[in-house]
């Protein structure tokens, strides 16, 4: 297997009276979308700061993209796209003016890239910051987090502020990116930001990695509530006894029911009759993440 | 272009209080060395003698009776290196702590710049800022030799004191700007460079008038910066060489503490 695009091991950072790491294990695949998932004060920011060499690490060892990011930072760093929750920056330049700046710290950027992502993003270059919305500031950290197509995005809370278009509109950024082969390391609070593009999702608390586990697993663990409509009426009986099913309710020839993991048994068993609909929602998988917590709460209260 | 890198960019931002500074300084300059001809009346001889010596000693006012004394100690005496001192001290901490406190420097620290490499294009733009400033101080006041009567001072004089004088602002820009790049928090460094200021100024001018205390003015940047009469005398190397070796210690201590510490949030 190729090497990680980000490798810690037994990462350690204390600071003062904060939290920071007590010893973080990560390790994100190239190519990845990676959901680094934890509550405020989990120790998100703080890897993300260390992976971009801003602080440095207690104990530990750190690798990204192959490299050390201490000793090859410039280097290293030119690979890499930033984006923090807060973007902020002096307000008195335009927004064409930041972007042209960070884009010569990279060696330039061609300017029709920089007018292709604002025009995608909808942002005004030529305002100065101070006048621009949050939202639409949070925009100009986007442009520059991607424009010089690096190979490994590391965006911290990247879609807070954001309104619902651009939200859609960061998310197939996203999407490109990893088609593009590059690597997406992503932070969150909440699932429901990283859960329609993660591959993988790790989820920190206190300093340490708690599980991680692959999107699609959570998704075939998770719950969710079906309904099937039938041509004719059915027996609630034959759809009970199924694996997973529960909360079976048949109102005529409508069937409604939780399903828990795999819906095989569910399909086989409807396709004895003749289907008209089949309605599944979206698991929550917020549900299932929090379901992570309690049980990790409750292993470690019990040892 | 001045998008070009980080000395450039620091300068582009800086350019609207580069302008307030230079027309600041300039005006003040000027405007006290015009009124040289003024002071050349016996009315005014006699109202000075009427002071006590401590109490002018005190303000730099040594001698008030040849153009480049009254230049030396009305102009290049105190006003002038006091603005130049609060100009380099705002300057040196806003390079790296000002912008460390406002939160913008992790983005730029992100990007593939060192940090000995940002901290010292930073520490530069301010030098230039400063030197750019003293120099159209200098160039001013020489544009003013004929009119204000100032013909007694030679261009190499004026041309030494401006060196002093940009290299006693560069000192005080290197100690906010190390300060600063060493702790991260702007109030440690305007407070450095201003405690420095107001002791220096006071042990060359105050502490000497004590007995037993004349040794502190040897240890002070307004001496290095004024002892010898550049004015008069030329380049004094002594004062030259204080001046510029504290800032390149300091610079260097300070560019060499920012490598290794944690970048605040």
């Amino acid at each position: 297997m190729a090497e990680p695009a980000i490798h810690t091991e037994g990462l350690v950072k204390t600071y003062g009276r904060n939290r920071g790491l007590t010893g973080l294990d990560l390790r994100v695949e190239p190519g990845e979308v990676y959901g680094f998932l934890g509550p405020n004060g989990a120790g998100k920011s703080t890897t993300i700061r260390l992976l971009l060499d801003l602080i440095r690490p207690t104990a530990g060892r750190v690798r990204v993209l192959g490299s050390d990011p201490y000793r090859d930072g410039v280097a290293l760093r030119r690979r890499i796209g930033y984006l923090a929750g807060d973007f902020v920056v002096d307000g008195r330049q335009t927004a064409r003016e930041l972007l042209t700046y960070l884009g010569n710290l990279r060696g330039g950027v061609p300017r029709a890239r920089i007018d292709d992502l604002a025009a995608r993003l909808d942002l005004d270059l030529g305002r100065p910051i101070r006048g621009l919305s949050k939202g639409n500031r949070q925009k100009v950290g986007v442009v520059q987090a991607f424009m010089h197509s690096p190979e490994l995005l590391i965006l911290d809370e990247p879609t807070s502020g954001l309104d619902p278009f651009l939200q859609h509109e960061f998310l197939a950024m996203v999407r490109e990116a990893r088609a593009d082969g590059r690597t997406v390391f992503m932070s969150s609070h909440v699932m429901s930001e990283v859960q329609q593009t993660a591959d993988r999702v790790g989820i920190v608390r206190e300093g340490r990695m708690v599980t991680v586990a692959r999107v699609e697993e959570l998704r075939e663990r998770a719950v969710r509530k079906v309904e099937v409509t039938f041509a004719g009426p059915v027996d609630a009986a034959e759809f009970a006894a199924l694996p997973g099913v529960s909360e079976v309710h048949v109102s005529g020839a409508v069937l409604r029911c939780r399903l828990d993991g795999r819906a095989d048994a569910l399909v086989k068993a409807a396709a004895g009759h003749t289907v008209v609909g089949l309605l599944s929602e979206e698991p929550d998988l917020e549900e299932l993440f929090f379901g992570y917590y309690s049980r990790e709460e409750a292993t470690r209260a019990a040892a | 272009m001045l998008l070009r890198d980080p000395f450039t960019k620091a300068l582009h931002d800086a350019r609207r209080s580069l302008v307030g500074w230079a027309v600041a300084i300039v005006a003040v300059g000027t405007m006290y060395a015009a009124f040289w001809p003024t002071m050349q009346t016996p009315e005014m001889t006699k109202a000075l003698e009427a002071y006590p010596e401590g109490l002018l000693e005190a303000f730099n006012y040594s001698d008030l009776t040849s153009a480049a004394g009254y230049l030396g100690s009305a102009v290049y005496g105190l006003l002038v290196p006091l603005l130049v001192a609060v100009f380099a001290i705002a300057a040196g901490a806003r390079a790296v702590a000002g912008d460390e406190e406002a939160g913008t420097l992790d983005l730029v620290l992100a990007h593939p710049v060192g940090r000995v490499r940002l901290a010292l294009l930073r520490f530069a733009a301010v030098a230039a800022g400063v030197v750019l400033v003293t120099v159209l101080l200098g160039l001013a006041l020489l544009a003013l030799r004929g009119p204000a009567q100032l013909d007694s001072i030679t261009l190499g004089g004026f041309a030494a004191m401006t060196l002093h004088l940009a290299l006693f602002g560069l000192a005080f820009a290197a100690l906010a700007f190390a300060a600063g790049a060493a702790t991260g928090r702007r109030a440690v460094a305007l407070g450095a460079g201003a405690g420095v200021a107001v002791l220096g100024y006071l042990a060359n001018s105050v502490f000497p008038q004590v007995e037993g205390l004349r040794w502190a003015q040897e240890l002070s940047p307004f001496h290095w910066y004024l002892g010898g009469s550049p004015l008069v005398d030329g380049v004094q190397p002594a004062g030259v060489l204080l001046l510029l070796g504290s800032a390149a210690l300091l610079v260097a201590a300070g560019t060499a503490a920012f490598a290794r510490r944690d970048i605040a949030v």
